[in-house]
């Protein structure tokens, strides 16, 4: 194979140069080691993630009580809270900022770009990306992008207000809003970084899952992983750039006189009166078109990392390899002809409208099957609670009661009542927010010992599970019920209108529950920071895991593997063969007389139905139960 | 030797969570030591802030410090080679404490949130085919709910790790995978006919006799605009809105006011080109003045704004920018101009329309609104009446609607004698996005609306001897009179 032996050149060289040292800056800053640019992403997006959700926690201050006057917001805002009370147009721009972080720089940049940067090689068997070169690009890309848009927090006139969509004229017009000024500029200069950032990164993941797989390593021995970031590379690439036209027509609109977006405008006397000929719906055309893949280059990452962590932790194959491959593959093509859907009640042509309810809806069948997948992968399992474990059951059901509601607002005609209220609000909070940071939650407990070559506390792992999991329903299950009863969503507060009172209560609890569960993530930061430096150090393999990147030594060397690159055998999914004594058969192990797929003969391969007797292994349940007298 | 290796280390340890404790407590204790030594005299937010983040780091910190007990725990398992906490059993059993507390949890939210919802109730015609649809998609979504998420927390107690246990090497089944993408299939296939004929009934099928209405947004507000009674709307365009003719109603005595206005602003700035180097000299004179006497330093705020003007004018901004606005004005001047050679556009249907500060709907009558948006998106929301529509600049936007519910009926099933109908508006569109709204009342007969539609004003007053205009109507019709209400 000539792959094989090019990685067998590679690695004499790499031989050579083992214990050579490298300088700090390139060791730790301009890195090209695909290790190292993943932590970067990682601690970068963790740090974007406290900020967001930071956001999110004071802007929902005022929702709960409007009448109330904080002195930590006066504090943390100086002149956008005066007295204590939140200034509308700042409220606007917290929950633009808060949006723009959540979707572009946590969910896409620290997920996808943590994980592919880390997985992709290690998992198909490569020394390093594709081009390491533009993967560090990639990083002070997104890095540049992430100090613009912070940066326009602190300006004058305040950030881009005009939500995380920012659809124009609101957007394009100065005197519209004041975050519409330099805020804005320096919003679309950040997203402009970010989508070079995001092609540079997902131009390597594609030409490295094609190009660089290890001897034995085809396409569907590919870890589930590896299938999803690769889906996702590709949603990148060929969205992003319609991102970018679409940012571009407005930087012409704002500076240069154009009309793409603007038509028949009159704001303050004059406002835009040159402007005209352009829609406004040519952009949310444009921005959906990116707008909608966005959503599964977030969530697919996800899916990839909860079927290998809850594959590995079941001790069971993942139920359906295939139509997991084929259900990520509909999903994909799916997702790029659907964007109508965030459109129904724009003014649209009302028979586009139905094309694009009729495809949305076509759209929940591969996602059906994906969470029965996973429902029947846990079945008859031997579940392994680690933390990972925890995060990735914790994002079936979000994936589960969040995708349910997909189907009300994916039919057009139940649209013209949820549209903009909070069951669209709560709707892609649970699916695609709690969902993919669930996800990414797990992907941190599950590598961190293939990161930092250390474990995670456990217990703190459980807390930080249970609280987050328990906020994140109480925060978001309430708000079907405000939307359905018609409350709109991006209100600043909601005393002035009589009909919404009724909803204070449950603002308040959503608040609390979001205070609760933003300062669990507390448990998550020092469990983290903490253990990347005094954590246990971590064996080779310690989930007993089948993928390739466990082969690996623990001291995390440039180039993966100190000798050859390991041979793959077989699909990574061999849990609990019957054939086999241990309950794992990693990839790399070669063994002839194991076929590399076990057929099962019928119904032969079940196990007794009953289980076998159950001995209390724990002293504390001993206790519980003798004291309640239960056993 | 074992046993005692364990005492001396849960003895270090415990001594350690003791001195933690305390130190974690000591603030509390400070806050309570001062609160009793001087008791706050009035309620202060900064205080009450730091005390709540406190109690919150404080139960975080806590909550490390039981988990550095449980930390004790493994330590003790390893030296005694017993297990004290089996985590996975407590996840396990934790799980099941979640699915029965959460099934509570939807079934108060259900019963509890869920008698505000309404759903029996449409303040429409087309809302209650809206409403039984969301009652079949209920019915389907919540069984899936129900059922998947009771399998996932069973499977995730009944299937916790075991060593004795292999799980079952089971990797693939057709039939199963066949029968589940099927199942959804047919299901979701029965959901779309439903969702795209209702959506064709509601968006293609308008009554031929429905009355149109302008409805017209701008930041920060909603106008009607009434056919009056020739019940035809006049034409209008964004040329034309002026302080007078918020709408921009296409009326030759509007128009030509605007003209003469716009027309009076050109020889202003033209005036003040002639004289901008005039201007200049004397600002620049003001400036040195300032520096000369030293009242730049005594009143720096004056001598900013001055500096200001002067280094503008000196750098030619204050040129360009008359030269922009009047560039803008000829603009408006020669559009305004094209349109009124269009005779058809003004076909003078525009005189008898009403512009409202409110919207009167007669039940049971088809109603078709036209919508209009002056500056940014906005989006007429009427959740009582399962309407929504964007209005969108420089687009015409609809939606044909009947209403079933008159205002009165609504709040006697309320039993809320101050119920009103609202149209809000449901896009971002600015600081007071959130405060945009326009009542609208449902009246049960034609007689009741007709009242109340000779209280509006009509655009062109007609000769007041004809019609006597009500007193309650002085305050919207002033926007009769020339340049007394601009929108803000």
């Amino acid at each position: 194979m000539g792959t094989a032996a090019l990685h067998a050149d590679h690695h004499d060289h790499h031989g050579d140069h083992q214990h050579h040292k490298e300088s700090f800056i390139s060791k730790y800053v301009f890195s090209m080691d695909h290790k190292m640019i993943s932590k970067q992403f990682l601690i970068t997006g963790i740090i974007m993630g406290v900020i967001g959700m930071g956001m999110s926690m004071l802007f929902r201050l005022q929702l709960a009580w409007p009448d109330e006057q904080f002195g930590i917001l006066e504090m943390l805002l100086g002149k956008w809270a005066v007295d204590g009370k939140l200034d509308p147009n700042f409220y606007m721009g917290l929950v633009t900022i808060h949006g723009t972080i959540m979707v572009f720089y946590v969910l896409t940049a620290g997920l996808s770009g943590t994980f592919s940067n880390l997985l992709i090689p290690l998992q198909v068997g490569a020394r390093d990306m594709a081009s390491p070169f533009m993967n560090m690009l990639s990083y002070w890309f997104f890095l540049a992008s992430s100090i613009v848009l912070l940066s326009s927090v602190f300006i004058e006139t305040g950030p881009a207000s005009g939500g995380w969509t920012v659809y124009p004229p609101l957007s394009a017009l100065e005197k519209a809003m004041p975050g519409s000024g330099l805020g804005m500029t320096l919003w679309l200069s950040a997203i402009a970084l970010f989508i070079i950032s995001s092609l540079l990164g997902g131009i390597n993941y594609i030409s490295t899952v094609l190009n660089m797989r290890t001897k034995g390593m085809s396409m569907n021995r590919m870890p589930l992983t590896i299938w999803a970031f690769f889906f996702t590379a590709i949603l990148g690439v060929l969205s992003f750039p319609v991102l970018l036209g679409a940012a571009l027509f407005l930087i012409f609109d704002r500076s240069f006189g154009t009309s793409f977006y603007l038509s028949d405008i009159y704001l303050e006397g004059v406002g835009a009166l040159e402007n005209i000929g352009g829609s406004p719906v040519l952009y949310q055309h444009l921005f959906w078109f990116l707008g909608h893949p966005e959503v599964y280059i977030i969530l697919m990452p996800a899916l990839g990392i909860t079927s290998e962590v809850i594959s590995t932790n079941a001790r069971k194959p993942i139920f359906g390899y295939t139509a997991m491959i084929i259900s990520l593959m509909g999903i994909s093509f799916l997702s790029f002809i659907v964007w109508g859907h965030h459109m129904f009640i724009t003014g649209m042509n009302p028979f586009l409208g139905s094309v694009f309810m009729i495809l949305t809806l076509i759209i929940a069948v591969p996602s059906a099957v994906k969470a029965f997948n996973y429902l029947t992968t846990l079945w008859k399992g031997n579940l392994r609670f680690t933390p990972a474990m925890l995060f990735s059951i914790g994002l079936v059901s979000f994936f589960i009661s969040g995708g349910l509601t997909g189907i009300y607002l994916g039919n057009a005609a139940m649209d013209i009542q949820l549209h903009d209220s909070y069951f669209v609000v709560a709707h892609f909070h649970l699916v695609m927010g709690s969902a993919a940071i669930f996800g990414m939650f797990a992907g941190i407990y599950h590598w961190f010992p293939r990161m930092y070559g250390r474990m995670m506390n456990k217990p703190l792992g459980y807390f930080h599970f249970w609280f987050t999991f328990v906020a994140a329903y109480l925060v978001f299950f309430p708000m079907h019920f405000m939307g359905l009863a018609g409350v709109p969503r991006r209100y600043y507060q909601f005393t002035l209108v009589k009909e919404f009172e009724v909803w204070m209560d449950v603002n308040v609890l959503i608040t609390v529950a979001a205070l609760v569960g933003g300062f669990a993530q507390l448990f998550f930061l020092f469990n983290f920071f903490y253990s990347i430096f005094k954590g246990k150090k971590s064996v080779q393999n310690p989930w007993q895991s089948n993928s390739l990147e466990w082969s690996a030594p623990v001291e995390r060397i440039h180039g993966n593997w100190p000798g050859a690159i390991p041979e793959v055998y077989r699909g990574p999914y061999e849990y609990s063969r019957p054939d086999r004594e241990e309950d794992f058969f990693p990839q790399y192990i070669a063994d002839d007389n194991s076929p590399e797929v076990l057929v099962p003969e019928g119904e032969t391969v079940v196990p007794a139905a009953k289980d076998p007797e159950e001995v209390e292994s724990s002293v504390f349940f001993a206790a519980i139960k003798r004291v309640f007298g239960l056993s | 030797m074992r046993v005692d290796t364990l005492r001396v280390c849960i003895n270090s340890l415990s001594k350690r969570l003791v001195a933690m404790f305390a130190f974690l407590l000591s603030p509390l204790f400070l806050l309570a030591a001062a609160d009793v030594v001087a008791p706050p005299k009035e309620f202060s937010p900064l205080n009450w802030d730091w005390i709540s983040i406190l109690i919150c780091l404080l139960i975080v910190l806590i909550i490390l410090v039981i988990a550095r007990a449980f930390d004790i725990g493994s330590l003790t398992e390893k030296i005694t080679g017993k297990t004290v906490v089996s985590w996975n059993n407590v996840n396990a059993y934790a799980a099941m404490v979640f699915l029965v507390l959460g099934l509570i949890g939807v079934w108060y939210e259900l019963v509890y949130h869920g008698k505000y919802l309404k759903l029996d109730h449409s303040a429409s015609e087309h809302g209650s085919t809206l409403d039984s649809m969301f009652f079949w998609t209920f019915g389907f979504t919540f069984f899936v709910f129900i059922v998947t998420e009771i399998l996932l927390f069973y499977f995730m107690y009944r299937y916790r790790y075991n060593e004795k246990r292999k799980a079952l090497y089971y990797y693939h089944n057709n039939k199963l995978e066949v029968i589940w993408t099927i199942v959804p299939s047919i299901v979701l296939t029965f959901l779309v006919l439903r969702g795209f004929t209702t959506w064709s009934k509601i968006t293609s099928d308008i009554p031929k006799d429905s009355q149109e209405i302008e409805v017209f947004a701008y930041q920060f507000g909603w106008k009607a605009r009434y056919g009056g009674d020739d019940k035809m709307l006049g034409n209008s365009n964004f040329n034309f809105i002026s302080g007078s003719n918020p709408l921009g109603v296409a009326e030759d005595g509007a128009v030509v006011e605007l003209i003469k206005e716009l027309e009076g602003e050109v020889s202003k700035i033209k005036l003040k080109q002639a004289t901008a180097a005039d201007s200049i000299k004397v600002w620049k004179a003001g400036y040195d003045r300032m520096v000369a006497t030293g009242l730049d330093r005594t009143y720096p705020e004056d001598f900013k704004a001055v500096k200001e003007r002067y280094n503008d004018a000196v750098s030619g901004g204050y040129e360009r920018q008359l030269k922009k606005d009047l560039k803008r004005k000829n603009t408006a001047l020669k559009r305004i101009g094209e349109y009124q050679k269009d005779k058809d556009f003004f076909d003078g249907s525009a005189k008898d329309d009403r512009v409202t500060t409110e919207i009167v709907l007669v039940k049971g009558k088809p109603y078709i609104f036209k919508f209009r948006a002056r500056d940014v998106i906005h989006s007429a929301y009427m959740p009582d009446f399962r309407v929504q529509m964007n209005c969108v600049p420089g687009m015409p936007t609809q939606f044909a609607f009947t209403p079933v519910i008159t205002t009165a009926e609504a709040r006697e099933f309320k039993n809320n004698a101050e119920f009103d109908y609202y149209l809000f508006c449901n896009k971002i569109c600015g600081a007071a996005h959130y405060n945009m709204k326009i009542k609208v009342t449902v009246v049960s007969s034609e007689a009741e609306y007709n009242t109340w539609l000779a209280t509006q004003a009509p655009f062109v007053a007609p000769p007041a001897a004809e019609v006597p205009v009500a007193p309650a109507a002085a305050d919207s019709s002033s926007i009769v009179k020339k340049g007394t209400v601009a929108i803000k």
